[in-house]
């Protein structure tokens, strides 16, 4: 319906730039964790300035259950199936990375009021793909792929979750892990045939909260892998060492000719180049290399923590987010080589720098967001996980998160915190809660992909 | 039958067999906890025994740290003899700590890395 054919999604990543302007924005919004007995829930924005609810919360969805702790979710369509005119993006996979639920949200039926349609049960996954701890969720064409972190006992490395376009089980997607030691985040790239995925760490690790010494027992991951995708299995790993202590979010240019990708080192607070050299090899390199920082009451420095990375939608900026810091940086990446810092904003963080954004009281620091098609609008939220905002932001439990824009100047570069904008999640009707990932109905930086 | 006391619900008390975790137990009478993943993965249930002894095992999210504070995970622990627990995060003082201001020792870490304090005397 959007672009020139008859599928979901755009015909070219030019196309889904000329897009309408998003209308309304879905984000998960948590309780587990923060000691309110409430389910956890997908919240829908009001992205619409002409709006009389323009950013506020204008429904929320609730989950049947609590403890599931929404984290990321990933649409059952996108621009990969553009030419199918049987496919629609209409329902959005919301995992539960601690319950191991999969739900499946309409979103087609009422775009301002999404309904609950399914849900995958997470013992029904457990028991036929011995998978737990649901993190990302792609669509290929008409069916799905969701990475899990790990075995039906929070082990490492878990595998892929293969389920088909009525969102039934299909079983395990790949072939085999090789010997890859843990799973988190995947982004593919066909016409390379290529896939690369990262490493957090075990469920079992990662989950009751950061023990920095794991890190030096190699329970945390510091590795990329690259896979051919029609044979679905690992190929090649690239060890990033010390470089790319726990690779977290990847990402490839939208452009499908490219073999261009980045990935993001939370600990390390860097970011690592990798693309297919022209005697078909693949390469990588540190291009951004955040520095620590000194705290009066911190023994070492504080790292970045650059928990996630995004690539707009002409492949000329790249977005970075310290969460620990507290800052949020645009780089020019027309040579992916040398990135050149274009803009720079400060929102919470533990430097001191910005505590309060627009009347509201920035506890935690920026950490996921979604940018527009058009790329001039960059939404933020600030939780990352509830065991980890208990660790490193206690107060979150008393002030939840917050949801702020950034206008983003796709032209000279820039960046400028919007004075009209900001959503305080410590203000939710059942008390403060916690948002972590936004999408938009219409398809977003970092969901499509095409063939 | 072992009688298990929540010292920060009022001391209300509830009678337990101890086939079924605590966790599922509590619930199932009534008293309102948090949980997550239900295997003992995750520290979301995770109390704070003030007495008494219980058979938790079959966790794997407590570091020794945590379990020498007397955290619990309620989703997979047995109660042996009667306990008294603060539940919820109210019991969550010293179960999160920031890990760079606040590091480990090494016989703190979790059982499968740990090394016994007593290792090199």
């Amino acid at each position: 319906m959007d672009g020139f054919c008859c599928g979901p999604g755009y015909s070219s990543p030019s196309e889904a730039i000329k897009a309408p302007r998003e209308k309304i924005l879905y984000t998960i919004a948590i309780y587990t964790g923060t000691g309110i007995q409430k389910p956890d829930y997908l919240a829908t924005i009001d992205l619409d300035p002409e709006s009389s609810t323009y950013s506020k919360v204008i429904n929320r969805l609730e989950m049947p259950g609590i403890g599931d702790e929404l984290h990321h979710m990933g649409w059952n369509a996108c621009s990969s199936c553009h030419g199918d005119n049987k496919m629609s993006r209409g329902y959005l996979l919301v995992p539960g990375v601690r319950s191991n639920n999969i739900y499946v949200v309409d979103t087609a039926t009422d775009p301002f009021s999404p309904s609950l349609y399914k849900t995958v049960d997470g013992a029904e996954i457990k028991s036929k793909t011995n998978l737990s701890g649901p993190h990302t969720v792609h669509c290929l064409g008409s069916e799905i792929i969701i990475s899990f972190l790990g075995d039906a006992k929070g082990e490492a490395p878990g595998g892929y979750l293969h389920l088909n376009k009525d969102f039934e089980i299909v079983g395990r997607w790949e072939n085999s892990m090789g010997d890859i030691p843990f799973s988190y985040d995947f982004w593919y790239q066909p016409r390379h045939n290529v896939m690369v995925s990262s490493e957090w760490a075990a469920p079992n690790t990662f989950m009751p909260g950061f023990d920095l010494e794991e890190v030096g027992h190699l329970k945390y991951g510091r590795r990329l892998h690259i896979w051919d995708f029609a044979k679905k299995k690992p190929v090649e790993t690239m060890y990033l060492g010390e470089d790319g202590l726990v690779p977290l979010e990847v990402k490839f240019l939208h452009d499908p000719d490219s073999s261009h990708g980045f990935c993001g080192a939370a600990l390390s607070s860097n970011v690592i180049h990798f693309w297919k050299s022209k005697e078909e090899k693949w390469e990588w390199e540190k291009i951004i290399d955040v520095d620590n920082e000194p705290h009066p009451d911190w023994p070492i420095p504080i790292p970045g923590v650059m928990s996630a990375i995004l690539v707009s939608m002409d492949d000329k900026y790249l977005y970075i987010n310290n969460w620990l810091h507290g800052d949020m940086r645009q780089y020019d990446i027309s040579d992916p080589h040398k990135p050149v810092m274009t803009g720079q904003v400060w929102m919470g963080g533990l430097l001191g720098k910005a505590p309060v954004i627009n009347g509201v009281n920035i506890t935690g620091g920026p950490q996921m967001y979604q940018l527009s098609l058009d790329g001039k609008r960059m939404y933020v939220t600030t939780s990352l996980f509830s065991t980890w905002d208990n660790q490193f932001y206690p107060d979150m439990r008393t002030q939840g998160g917050a949801m702020l824009m950034i206008d983003c100047d796709v032209k000279n570069g820039g960046m400028k915190i919007n004075k009209d904008f900001i959503i305080d999640f410590g203000k939710e009707p059942n008390g403060p809660s916690r948002c972590h990932e936004s999408r938009y109905p219409g398809g977003d930086c970092t969901s499509d992909i095409w063939l | 039958m072992t009688k298990i006391t929540i010292a920060n619900r009022g001391n209300d008390f509830y009678k337990v067999k101890g086939n079924k975790p605590l966790l599922l137990e509590l619930r199932s009478q009534g008293l309102d906890l948090p949980y997550g993943c239900q295997y003992g993965g995750c520290i979301t249930c995770a109390a704070k025994l003030i007495e008494g002894e219980v058979d938790q095992r079959a966790q794997v999210a407590l570091n020794n740290r945590q379990i020498n504070d007397g955290y619990v995970i309620l989703c997979v622990a047995h109660a042996k003899t009667d306990c008294t627990f603060e539940v919820g995060v109210e019991s969550h003082d010293k179960l999160y700590r920031n890990p760079f201001i606040d590091p480990l020792a090494p016989h703190e870490l979790k059982a499968d890395i740990a090394i016994r304090k007593d290792a090199n005397k």
